[in-house]
């Protein structure tokens, strides 16, 4: 983890393993409680935060252990951003919502809860890619 | 790093508590099978899930409880929810959690109203 003070720019880099996103998570809480955000959107950070991980694990790096997921906050006098970028083949989108009568009733899979959740959460989403083709996810918290 | 989930399930006023202990992941899906599992096999007809107050429940989480829940509905079985933060009752309410099951404030207004 480093951080520039004057910026105030936090980057941590996480091994492509699920469970792993915890560890952005509390530093997420750590700095939105130093930030002074309410309680009940640190919880919505935290949920965007290990989504986003989570979704360049298994979406972005196609689950390869030797790759890494790279996730860095930010903030301006308005908003936290939240930047997540894997190394993958990359995706050019989000799954669409999950549509939950047809999951129960068994007619879709129980996939794009992670991303519906990003979506529902964040105040702002952009999904970009790098020349080299991996994903980065950006959203926005307000302040 | 996966998580392993102890799952107690006990009895009590014809509901059968599954007290799930520790985060619930994509990695919790063969402990809440083998838990709904041995709970149908003993005849559960209302099942409450009983989670820890600071469980973390990520979209892997949330995607094996739906399957329990897809299990209970084709069993005809009531299904009640307690435990979970404000949070997570906000994001099981987003998902559509709350329109198969009911999320209750504690165990004991659980056990009153699904007994």
């Amino acid at each position: 983890m480093s951080a520039s003070s004057d910026q105030q720019k936090i980057e941590i880099t996480l091994p492509n393993r699920l469970g792993y996103e915890r560890i952005a998570m509390a530093s997420a809480e750590s700095y939105a409680k130093m930030l002074g955000l309410a309680p009940e959107r640190i919880e919505d950070l935290k949920t965007i935060v290990a989504e986003a991980a989570i979704n360049a694990m298994q979406h972005g790096n196609k689950q390869r252990p030797d790759a890494w997921v790279k996730v860095s906050m930010t903030v301006t006098d308005k908003e936290i951003v939240i930047t997540v970028m894997d190394q993958g083949e990359g995706f050019s989108a989000f799954l669409p919502d999950p549509d939950i009568d047809r999951i129960v009733n068994e007619q879709d899979p129980p996939v794009g809860f992670g991303t519906f959740l990003i979506r529902q959460l964040a105040d702002q989403v952009k999904i970009d890619k790098t020349a080299d083709g991996a994903s980065i996810v950006q959203m926005t918290i307000k302040l | 790093m996966q998580d392993v989930n102890e799952i107690k399930l006990e009895t009590r006023d014809a509901v059968t508590i599954m007290d799930i202990k520790g985060d619930v992941t994509a990695f919790s899906e063969p402990f809440l099978n083998d838990a709904y599992q041995s709970a149908s096999a003993q005849g559960a007809a209302k099942i409450l899930l009983k989670f820890d107050s600071n469980a973390y429940i990520n979209s892997g989480g949330i995607a094996v409880l739906i399957q329990v829940l897809a299990q209970t509905r084709k069993n005809d079985q009531v299904i009640g929810i307690t435990g979970i933060s404000e949070h997570f009752k906000k994001i099981f309410h987003m998902v559509g959690i709350t329109k198969f099951a009911q999320i209750y404030d504690s165990l004991n207004d659980a056990l009153a109203k699904m007994a």
